[in-house]
């Protein structure tokens, strides 16, 4: 494991505020904190609380997209 | 298949497409360099940007996307946006041991995720024990688009070739175009079969809320007349079960050893990260299709029964709707239909390729010829795709279950091999008797619940509960006892 360790330059696993900005955004993806049967305003077509998760599954995959660019580094790249 | 039935040009249309999958096995076998297994399990490693990401999407995107999650969304609305967080999970599973496992698989020159699990714990039982939760989960994943792969044929010919006949004969030209070209030859069909079912998505989400709902808007409104808890926020019970599928699909789908050898068999890093970039954004372009579909359907057939079987046959009504309105729309269908068949195929064919690499690499070398060539263990996983086909056409033609019900029984198993790479890839006190304690224990959980009659407790899978008890076991077990050695 330690010569992988040394190929590997950085990996997102190891940056801890990468996990605390998935959190913060699955905790507004999941509809936990929508009062029981809220529909809301319609929002592109979808239901209020519907357009919020999707929007933060939008914003997941750009964060995840931006993790993978700058925190997964492997030797064989910098080389 | 809801009435969906093709005339001659468009069988005929289906059936080059079918045997077009032949023709590139076909090339691809005049392309392979060695006789080995690295180049026909993984392709050489050598695939690049366009080929891994499209064989990445066909093979994560199955028939159950556009079956099952268009039935669920008929039957349960908007509380099935859970499937777009879900499959969007899957990548961040990846970011949690993906760079360090492929960091270590170019070095090592893994095949199989057995060859991980036995490169670090050094435990035959546990190699073992995880092979077979490995190819059980994937049978069943295979067994389920078989099913499918059958109900589609006998839908688009009107009972004319039954079921069955359809199953033999799209399993036969699978195992084909596998046994030429092994993976250059599955991830190259993956790449048509992932091309025609982007496509196939693109044309759903333009023709089915649009065309026959009226737009989404419209049909929301719908709706919330007909049915106003299908557009409603869910209960906090309803959330923990978002929870549980985000824990179910981002662990289990990420372990998916078909998944896994894919990582494997990428070019360069670089490559992968480009993919899994792309990948990251799929949920939104196929997920949410599926959910709009099902949605729409509730507006415009609203009178089916909502047992799962009878949903999951929403899309092919659908389909029957717009065939019946202009020749554009019928020609529209044969290519959905096409799509249909590339998610079923590309899914299939990735199972199978899988655990016939499983059982070469981590049975029958160690167990049976220890001494056995690498040309000799090629010939040997060749035979054993023909075999596994053989056994899994049988088992599909015999039995009778939904494909929703077949996918929740597979990652129940399948999640309990998930802390041998998450926590095994980073915990050096992670010993291989503890692991294997935990993977008993989680199993032993997630099926009693499952075979006990409570699947789902507070709206957590059996599976998840099953996984929380094995990392349990295994953070207990490696703070008592430290490993010897790494």
């Amino acid at each position: 494991m330690n010569d992988s360790q040394e190929q590997l330059v950085s990996e997102p696993r190891k940056v801890g505020y990468v996990w605390i900005v998935y959190l913060l955004l699955y905790a507004v993806a999941v509809p936990w904190y929508w009062p029981e049967g809220y529909r809301g305003p319609l929002v592109l077509g979808f239901p209020l609380w519907v357009a919020v998760s999707l929007g933060a599954v939008l914003l997941l995959a750009a964060w995840t997209a931006f993790v993978i660019r700058r925190y997964w580094i492997n030797a064989e790249e910098e080389e | 298949m809801g009435g969906m039935v093709f005339g001659p040009g468009a069988l005929i249309a289906v059936g080059l497409y079918l045997v077009s999958m032949i023709g590139v096995g076909w090339i691809a076998r005049t392309r392979r360099r060695s006789n080995s297994m690295a180049d026909f399990y993984l392709a050489g490693r050598s695939m690049g940007l366009l080929v891994l990401f499209l064989t990445l999407y066909a093979t994560q995107y199955s028939g159950n996307t556009l079956f099952g999650y268009t039935g669920t969304a008929y039957r349960i609305g908007f509380g099935w946006t859970a499937s777009v967080l879900f499959m969007f999970s899957v990548i961040v599973g990846y970011m949690l041991f993906a760079p360090r496992l492929v960091t270590l698989a170019r070095k090592e020159g893994f095949i199989t995720p057995g060859d991980y699990i036995t490169h670090r714990f050094r435990s035959s039982v546990l190699t073992l024990l995880s092979t077979i939760l490995m190819i059980y989960a994937l049978g069943n994943y295979a067994l389920a688009q078989l099913k499918a792969m059958g109900a589609a044929v006998e839908g688009i010919t009107d009972g004319a070739v039954p079921g069955s006949y359809g199953i033999i004969g799209l399993a036969v030209i699978m195992v084909i175009y596998e046994t030429l070209g092994g993976m250059r030859s599955v991830a190259w069909t993956d790449m048509m079969q992932g091309g025609v079912l982007l496509l196939g998505f693109g044309i759903l989400v333009f023709i089915i809320p649009q065309k026959l709902g009226g737009g989404l808007g419209h049909v929301v409104a719908q709706l919330s007349e007909m049915d106003p808890s299908k557009v409603q926020a869910p209960s906090l019970e309803g959330a923990n079960k978002w929870i549980s599928y985000v824990l179910l699909l981002g662990c289990g789908a990420a372990i998916y050893p078909q998944a896994i050898q894919r990582l494997y068999a990428s070019r360069s890093v670089a490559v992968l990260k480009r993919s899994l970039t792309l990948m990251a954004f799929m949920p939104l372009t196929t997920t949410l299709v599926a959910l709009v579909c099902g949605l729409t359907a509730v507006v415009v057939l609203p009178d089916l029964n909502l047992t799962k079987a009878e949903s999951d046959q929403v899309l092919a009504r659908l389909c029957a709707l717009v065939m019946g309105e202009s020749a554009l729309g019928y020609w529209l269908v044969v290519a959905i239909f096409a799509a249909v068949l590339a998610a079923l195929m590309s899914t299939a064919d990735s199972a199978l390729l899988s655990i016939s690499s499983m059982f070469t690499k981590d049975i029958y070398l160690p167990y049976f010829r220890p001494q056995a060539t690498e040309a000799e263990l090629t010939k040997v996983g060749k035979i054993c795709s023909w075999v596994i086909v053989a056994v899994l056409v049988a088992v599909a033609i015999g039995t009778d279950a939904t494909l929703v019900r077949l996918l929740e029984l597979k990652f129940e198993v399948l999640i309990q091999v998930v802390p041998c790479f998450f926590l095994g890839l980073y915990w050096k006190r992670l010993s291989a008797r503890t692991a294997l304690a935990g993977m008993v224990c989680g199993l032993a959980v997630a099926l009693g619940l499952t075979f006990g009659g409570k699947p789902m407790i507070w709206g957590f899978h059996a599976g998840v509960i099953g996984l929380v008890v094995n990392a349990a076991v295994c953070a207990i077990g490696a703070c008592c006892k430290p490993a010897t050695s790494d």
